[in-house]
């Protein structure tokens, strides 16, 4: 083969393998796993609350954006179509009950719904921050139901 | 007797119509979309709080920027950090009246169309917004509905070189809350 030719050849496979990366690894590279990922903190959800309603959130020990997994006593659940949102209340304002709020995972839904006032549970999911009412987690997970 | 009687049915009444007055809900849904030519983007929020006065019109949402959930784990990296930056801003608000809340009868179950005013914040920005919406009344709850167009521009939203001209310059909001009355 003319030396020309090999050179074009291992550019057009180099350059297949990086776009086929990019595609794959980059552009569409699947979200975080929170169901099957450690948690980056342990805590129960009064003081997960307190952190945030409190402003001790700094830069130092931030949980926004991290994985929490918080155990406490349910006090409601609401559900909306296909999601249920499972609520760890701890004080009133002016949008009612502040606390955190965990947004389940679909698969979720109908365990969640079976849950008793007051059940402690532990949860595990993303912290997307606070509102200055709740703390809000997405994509959670139960972990165990500790009653 | 009579004074007394009629006096305490206007503060019972008062009281009735006043604890009716204020409807909340902390699971609303706001979802955006929009279709350029390199992207559709389309995210999805279930936790938005919002208040209706339903006597005075006033009315407030609050979103968590970081509760955008996309379909691609590289659009919400994008979202939160290059575009929205929503560790520096993390909430998004709108705070209005229903100006027309006067022709409205939030006693009168069925379907009532309302232009809300207000202040939109987006990215620490705040401009005054108009828009058009509905507020479907049922006996227990008000479902209120709108879509409206939001310019990445005016909120000082700025699309990387490398993707300029391929993303769409306006997004469309969708606007979807069920408020239920607020009981103290």
């Amino acid at each position: 083969m003319k030396n020309w030719l090999k050179v074009f050849a291992l550019a057009a496979i180099v350059g297949t393998i990086a776009i086929a990366y990019m595609w794959f690894f980059v552009y569409n590279k699947p979200h975080k796993n929170i169901e099957e990922a450690n948690p980056d903190y342990v805590i129960s959800a009064a003081n997960c609350y307190n952190h945030y309603s409190q402003g001790k959130n700094t830069k130092e020990k931030n949980y926004t954006g991290k994985v929490l997994q918080i155990t406490g006593e349910t006090t409601s659940v609401e559900s909306h179509d296909s999601t249920a949102i499972v609520v760890f209340a701890f004080n009133t304002g002016m949008f009612g009950d502040e606390g955190i709020r965990c947004t389940m995972l679909p698969s979720y839904k109908d365990i969640v719904l079976k849950l008793k006032y007051n059940e402690s549970i532990t949860v595990k999911g993303y912290c997307a921050g606070y509102n200055e009412t709740d703390v809000i987690l997405e994509q959670c997970s139960i972990i165990t139901n500790n009653n | 007797m009579k004074n007394l009687i009629l006096v305490t049915s206007v503060v019972l009444l008062s009281t009735i119509s006043l604890a009716a007055q204020q409807y909340i809900t902390k699971n609303g849904r706001i979802s955006f979309y929009s279709d350029g030519p390199l992207e559709k983007i389309e995210a999805h929020n279930s936790q938005v709080n919002s208040a209706l006065n339903t006597e005075t019109g006033a009315i407030v949402f609050k979103v968590l920027m970081k509760s955008f959930i996309f379909e691609k784990a590289l659009m919400q990296e994008h979202f939160n950090e290059n575009y929205v930056e929503s560790d520096k801003y993390p909430n998004s608000t709108l705070k209005g009246k229903v100006t027309n809340v006067n022709e409205i009868d939030f006693e009168k179950e069925g379907a009532h169309e309302a232009t809300i005013e207000g202040d939109l914040t987006i990215h620490g920005i705040t401009k005054k917004v108009k828009e058009k919406g509905t507020f479907t009344v049922s006996k227990n709850s008000i479902h209120g509905k709108s879509t409206f167009l939001v310019k990445l521009d005016d909120y000082d939203i700025s699309i990387p070189g490398a993707v300029n001209g391929k993303i769409a310059e306006e997004i469309e909001i969708t606007v979807d809350i069920k408020l239920k009355p607020y009981k103290n």
